[in-house]
């Protein structure tokens, strides 16, 4: 019985643990907008594709403090500052939750080469900070970024997210 | 009820003296330090979660915590929090510091002349430690065909980028792209290439060895050579088969040598181009 | 009956040894043979026997033997015998060994014979098969082979002028930061593509063209989906393509997919990858005499005559040719490498196999020429 007891709370903490890395990424891509060339019906699809890679991959790398996931998905300054966050979480044992996510994208410039885009991403989400895994804060956050993404040779990678106070 | 006054009093006074708080900028510099002042009495921990920085420290409450320069260094949204029993917190933003350099994305970096909007450039401006800077600055875009310009034009930054976008020149060679920002500067370089080969004709007679065969100097349509390397077919057909060689452009010319005894057409294609035809009478 | 098994087992086990052991050797110095034994014979006392000696000993590379066993009225020094066979100036034939070989006899009277033989060569580029006919005449009750006099291309001593033309790639001195480095990959473009059927299975193939002022290293990929969109395979045209194209350049292409019939195939998705490399526009090569003609075996096959029109020495020549139908459509591709070095301006003969089946729709044909040389690697 104890045995049993033991492996439910197993389980209970690991489905607690990967609360949030596993809560679903909703992004919603207007590229309606975007200047000077319009956005590929297929470029699109692939940027709404990656974009939400990117934000499940943040999730994992700021919840479980490992730098795995950030290989892919982020190049230039925004992999510098991601990885940074990571090994200083590491060393102050803190990390992060993004529960619940829902960012409403709109692309606002897309060069004449299509060589890079840029987004503004407005981002809601459940933010937990967690001390050595117990929970300190806990709030809802609205969080607008200014993106920047670059094409690779089979996908598209976040270049820059720097968050602003508004567009 | 008279006794029981003063001993709320007391335990109100106690609560607020032992509550903490802080107080943060609404607003910061990247690369700048910042002091956020706490009240309160006693111990607590301090936390800063942002852009590329995790700390924690233990501070004293009613003391100032100072946030180093190199903290703060990524632009973005910073959280601050303060526990002892309890948690306060706070968040403010850092903001980019003046522009540092300028990144430019220059496209394409080889185009045939004579083209409408072929030629685009994307200015970014980045502060000292990379954040994208946001308020509107001016670029100017500088466009030089040796040392004559042929195109100029401010632009201003909006959400960080400025662009432009030209037609590519008439005539071939090094186009000199730069864009400044106030001290700042980038210089890109783009190739503008002749187009496809026209009026590709050619000349030939025999020799011992065979035939030797050549082209008239190779160019496009508007009169600009065809760039060196740029490979000619030549074909010769007699009685014995057909005989084919790659030859590339060099010094504006393509030749050949052909093996053909017999009574011989010779065709030139380059590309999409044909050239003319020749007819040379069989090896005496 | 506890034992039973493991003493069968064990006895099978021996007896396999013992047939892999003594089998293997025997089974080894017959390859290819198709009369008699390649081991020499102290006396041949038939054409096959004369042969097979002369194979035998070139197989081992015992060319005192193999050159003092000729006929007397062979023609050609033992220099040229020698280079005959284990090439020279970097050939591919110099990097090749003589595996085996399969003898018929053509004709054969009580004095002469004429023997034709598949020789099989192990190359770096691969197995590849040759055949050739040798004359056998019988010398006071011994055959041997009547060598004749060979063409060893040789080249005089000579200036040759070039107007040398390269394309170096500089990568930028500046710092790595991103637009720093602004040089767009060549822009190649698949001019045409048919995937066909064939005896060894699926072949995807086409022609490229390098549509850039550049040079650039092509490569083609395809991969075949099928009804699901699942892929079934992929696989790219590794060296039956011209790589390096200068600007303008069209090089054919062909992928093989060994083993797959195109009816479990839906779609065929294609890529093709360019990137900047540094290039030289010499050696020029050129193709002459070209036609289809048919082979002593009655084999269809395009041949005609490499000639090196620079001061290069082309260590080994790769010829690769499309064929068109009369629709002006790619129905095949073809590859072969030629044994012998492409002196300076001088020639090789060459030529690649057109299938049975498709050798009536053949209307024209396009080759090029890979060539590979030591100096500039």
């Amino acid at each position: 019985m104890s045995r049993m007891a033991t492996i439910f709370a197993l389980l209970l903490a690991s489905s607690l643990s990967s609360y949030g890395a596993d809560s679903p990424v909703r992004v919603q891509l207007d590229s309606t907008k975007a200047i000077p060339r319009s956005v590929e019906s297929l470029t699109e699809q692939v940027i709404l594709r990656d974009y939400r890679f990117a934000w499940t991959s943040i999730a994992q790398a700021l919840e479980f403090n490992t730098l795995d996931p950030l290989e892919g998905a982020f190049t230039g300054e925004s992999k510098q500052a991601l990885s940074q966050s990571v090994t200083s979480q590491q060393r102050t044992g803190l990390s992060q939750r993004y529960v619940d996510q829902n960012h409403k994208v709109q692309a606002v410039f897309y060069a004449p080469e299509g060589d890079v885009i840029e987004l503004h991403d407005t981002a809601e989400y459940q933010l937990q900070i967690l001390d050595s895994g117990k929970l300190i804060h806990e709030e809802h956050v609205v969080v607008h970024y200014i993106v920047l993404m670059t094409p690779a040779a089979d996908r598209w990678m976040v270049r820059h997210l720097q968050a602003v106070p508004q567009f | 009820m008279r006794r029981l006054l003063p001993i709320c009093t007391a335990i109100c006074l106690a609560t607020l003296c032992a509550a903490q708080d802080m107080h943060a900028p609404a607003s910061a510099i990247a690369g700048e330090e910042v002091t956020i002042s706490t009240n309160g009495s006693g111990k607590a921990t301090f936390y800063l979660l942002g852009p590329g920085v995790s700390r924690k420290s233990d501070v004293s409450l009613g003391s100032e915590v100072q946030l180093k320069a190199q903290d703060l260094q990524n632009a973005g949204e910073y959280f601050a929090f303060l526990c002892s029993d309890t948690c306060r917190s706070s968040s403010f933003y850092v903001t980019a510091a003046k522009p540092a350099s300028l990144t430019f994305l220059v496209h394409p970096s080889r185009v045939p002349v004579g083209q409408g909007d072929a030629v685009s450039g994307v200015a970014l401006p980045f502060d000292q430690f990379r954040n994208l800077v946001l308020t509107p600055e001016t670029v100017n875009f500088h466009l030089l065909e040796g040392t004559a310009s042929v195109f100029s034009r401010s632009s201003q930054t909006r959400d960080g980028i400025a662009w432009f976008r030209t037609a590519s020149q008439k005539s071939a060679g090094t186009l000199q792209v730069d864009a400044s920002l106030g001290d700042l500067s980038a210089r890109r370089a783009v190739q503008q290439v002749a187009s496809d080969p026209c009026n590709l004709r050619i000349k030939g007679e025999r020799t011992k060895a065979g035939i030797l065969v050549q082209t008239e100097p190779v160019r496009d349509c508007a009169g600009n050579p065809v760039p060196d390397g740029t490979i000619v077919s030549f074909t010769a057909t007699d009685g014995n088969g057909r005989s084919t060689v790659d030859a590339p452009i060099k010094q504006g010319v393509a030749r050949a040598q052909l093996e053909a005894p017999g009574a011989t057409v010779i065709s030139v294609a380059s590309g999409v181009a044909m050239g003319n035809e020749l007819r040379i009478g069989a090896q005496p | 009956m506890k034992f039973t098994l493991p003493i069968i087992l064990v006895a099978v086990t021996a007896g396999l040894m013992t047939l892999a052991l003594f089998g293997a050797g025997h089974s080894s110095g017959t390859v290819g043979i198709a009369a008699g034994s390649a081991v020499f014979s102290t006396k041949a006392s038939t054409p096959e026997q004369g042969l097979n000696n002369l194979l035998a000993d070139v197989q081992r590379r015992n060319w005192d033997r193999a050159y003092s066993a000729l006929s007397t009225t062979s023609a050609g020094d033992r220099q040229s015998f020698i280079q005959d066979w284990t090439g020279s100036d970097g050939s591919l034939r110099s990097f090749s060994s003589l595996e085996g070989f399969q003898a018929r006899p053509l004709h054969a009277t009580n004095d002469d014979a004429q023997m034709r033989v598949r020789l099989h060569w192990t190359t770096p580029v691969g197995p590849i098969e040759d055949v050739r006919d040798f004359h056998l005449i019988r010398e006071g009750g011994t055959w041997k082979v009547a060598w004749p006099k060979m063409q060893i291309s040789s080249v005089p001593a000579q200036i040759i002028p070039v107007t040398y033309l390269r394309w170096d790639l500089v990568s930028g001195s500046g710092s790595d930061e991103w637009g720093s480095k602004n040089v767009d990959a060549p822009h190649v473009r698949i001019i045409s593509m048919n995937a066909v059927d064939s005896a060894e299975g699926a072949v995807v193939m086409g022609e490229v063209v390098n549509e850039d002022t550049i040079p650039a290293f092509v490569n083609v990929n395809a991969a075949l989906v099928d009804g699901a969109g699942k892929a079934i395979d992929d696989e790219s045209s590794f060296d039956k393509i011209d790589h390096v194209l200068l600007p303008k350049q069209v090089t054919p292409y062909r992928i093989d997919f060994p083993n797959i019939n195109l009816k479990n195939v839906k779609n065929v998705r294609m890529d093709v990858k360019a990137t900047l490399v540094p290039a030289s526009a010499d050696p020029v090569i050129g193709v002459m005499n070209q036609k289809v003609v048919s082979d002593v075996q009655g084999k269809s096959i395009l041949q005609g005559d490499l000639m090196n029109e620079s001061g290069q020495t082309v260590n080994i020549p790769h010829v690769i040719a499309s064929f068109y139908d009369n629709n002006g459509k790619v129905i095949w591709v073809s590859d072969g490498y030629v044994n012998r070095a492409l002196l300076p301006q001088s020639g090789q003969p060459f030529a690649v196999e057109i299938p049975k089946s498709l050798a009536g729709k053949v209307q024209s044909f396009h080759v090029v020429v890979n060539q590979y040389s030591l100096v500039r690697s």
